[in-house]
């Protein structure tokens, strides 16, 4: 616990796991401490900008986490989302975002034990990745390898481009495109 | 934020999801096709039906009776014994009918147990339970149609019931014997509601999806294949077969009951008819009202940023209940388009404001400027 400077920000479904009775009362997992969440209707409100905006503001990983796939209460959220953070549906997320710092996690009412050993683990593997500069900066080079594959899984690590984090000119410059 | 799932029966029924899940993947998960099954099945009903309308004669009887009898009983006969898988055709469509009112049982459980039916979703309800009625409807109906002893004590009991009924009672009764007593324009009558109101249910079906984008209709194949599968196996454990050809001297009294379709008749054996009518229109009007039942504030409309929207149609494409319209923009705008939500179909869920990238609708009991704040204070503190 706390042993490292990991901040993660947890984006998940109101819907999905139930972690009321896990979290203290500044939004941090009790378990976790790392992680902290933020709650919304549904995993489809959360926009790509808002994974950007936490990552700018210093978080160095991302959990999204929506209801299992097939099983979103406004039908097609969890889709939505997925399908953003792949690159199939606009608005996608920016390449100058670190896919090996966004895990996706989709998970039902019940799975909260699920939810938080891949918290866990998630922290654990961002800690062997190369600390990211401040804000946003040109990922580095010798790619690590291994860290994030683990997790895949059926609750499925999202990390569409694989290896190829991007190099990004622009560093933490580049706002939020409007 | 309200208390979500609390009640006991969401509970049971989200922890048999999730051991559904672990068996079959949330991809091949049955729950998660629950409507879609039914209608698969009515799929399998209209193909197999129409195989069996080609050879099915509907009349009672006929001119050339003593030489060669065809009739209704005779040509399901016929069906049955003589044309190449026959039998399966028509067991086939005797249990297909069955599992679609087994699925829907299971559709309609799922989305009440799951608190999908309320607010939004009104539209869906109302014509699922209009749905429900037809379903039975036609599925009695071809239990009529084979014309052996059951048809005709079913025939006679819900002459019976129309009867019982004041002021429509005689027009139902005419209209459903196609005039005074059964004859041959009797039998052409029960194909005609039997064939036409199932198409008939095409257009309810358009009506329950019309308020959703991209409705799930279809199971997976995997899942097709597997039902087709159970279908065949229970068609050859239980071939179907006729009772003893009807004859209108006679009076049938007892009848094997089919309990996913003729339930209503065993109700009618059971109690006055009176009775019978009130718990059936009472029952009706009580499964419509349940929507109405949970308290739960209004859903609080996404609204649009007027000088933001672009008109990019993005938000309108992602909605799941086709809340957002596209609207010509106004005179002056840089735009063609400007987004429009209509408040009666949204359900709140912000699926739009994740497919906006300007920030141009909002959910307004949750900005998605605060939520950024709250993320950013979260990493900060």
């Amino acid at each position: 616990m706390a042993d490292s400077k990991q901040k993660v920000v947890t984006l998940i479904c109101e819907r999905s796991c139930d972690l009321d009775a896990s979290l203290d009362a500044t939004g941090h997992l009790k378990e976790v401490s790392e992680v902290s969440v933020v709650k919304f209707p549904c995993s489809g409100m959360i926009q790509p900008l808002m994974i950007e905006a936490a990552m700018k503001s210093g978080a160095t990983g991302v959990i999204v986490t929506g209801c299992q796939i097939g099983d979103c209460y406004f039908r097609e959220g969890n889709r939505m989302i997925r399908e953003r953070l792949i690159g199939d549906r606009p608005p996608g997320l920016k390449k100058t975002v670190d896919r090996k710092r966004v895990i996706a996690l989709w998970l039902s009412r019940p799975q909260t034990g699920r939810f938080i050993s891949e918290a866990k683990s998630f922290v654990a593997q961002l800690a062997q990745l190369p600390a990211p500069a401040p804000a946003l900066a040109p990922a580095t080079a010798p790619a690590a390898a291994k860290p994030a594959a683990a997790s895949a899984k059926t609750a499925e690590a999202k990390k569409p481009e694989k290896k190829s984090e991007s190099t990004p000119e622009s560093g933490g410059a580049n706002g939020e495109g409007k | 934020m309200q208390k979500l799932y609390t009640d006991p029966l969401t509970k049971g029924m989200l922890l048999l999801e999730d051991w559904t899940n672990k068996i079959a993947t949330s991809k091949y998960n049955p729950f998660y096709y629950h409507g879609a099954l039914p209608q698969f099945f009515l799929w399998v009903l209209f193909l197999t039906g129409l195989l069996l309308f080609a050879y099915y004669i509907p009349t009672i009887d006929n001119a050339y009776a003593s030489e060669k009898l065809i009739n209704a009983w005779t040509s399901v006969d016929y069906i049955t014994n003589t044309i190449p898988f026959g039998a399966v055709f028509r067991g086939m469509h005797r249990y297909a009918g069955d599992a679609m009112v087994l699925t829907i049982v299971l559709h309609v459980l799922r989305v009440w147990f799951t608190d999908r039916y309320r607010q939004y979703r009104i539209v869906q309800w109302l014509s699922g339970v209009v749905l429900l009625l037809m379903v039975l409807f036609i599925g009695q109906t071809g239990y009529y149609l084979v014309w052996d002893d059951r048809s005709l004590i079913l025939t006679r009991m819900t002459v019976s019931a129309f009867d019982a009924l004041p002021l429509i009672g005689g027009p139902l009764k005419t209209w459903f014997l196609n005039g005074e007593e059964i004859t041959n324009l009797t039998l052409s009558n029960f194909l005609f509601i039997h064939i036409g109101l199932s198409f008939g249910l095409l257009f309810g079906l358009w009506i329950h999806y019309v308020r959703m984008q991209r409705p799930v209709i279809t199971p997976p194949p995997a899942i097709n294949y597997i039902l087709v599968a159970i279908l065949l196996m229970v068609v050859a454990w239980m071939p179907i077969a006729s009772g003893n050809m009807a004859q209108l001297t006679q009076q049938p009294t007892s009848f094997e009951i089919d309990w996913f379709f003729l339930w209503p008749y065993w109700m009618m054996a059971n109690m006055p008819l009176g009775a019978y009518w009130l718990v059936l229109i009472v029952g009706t009007v009580l499964l419509c009202l349940i929507p109405y039942t949970a308290k739960t504030p209004p859903v609080e409309a996404a609204e649009v940023v007027l000088n933001k929207c672009t008109g990019c149609s993005l938000c309108s494409k992602d909605c799941p209940y086709n809340a957002i319209e596209m609207v010509p923009a106004p005179a002056g705008s840089r735009f063609k388009l400007l987004a429009t939500v209509k408040e009666f179909r949204c359900s709140g869920c912000g699926v739009c404001v994740g497919a906006c990238a300007f920030d141009a609708i909002d959910l307004p009991n949750l900005l998605d400027t605060d939520v950024t704040s709250q993320i950013k204070a979260l990493v900060q503190n």
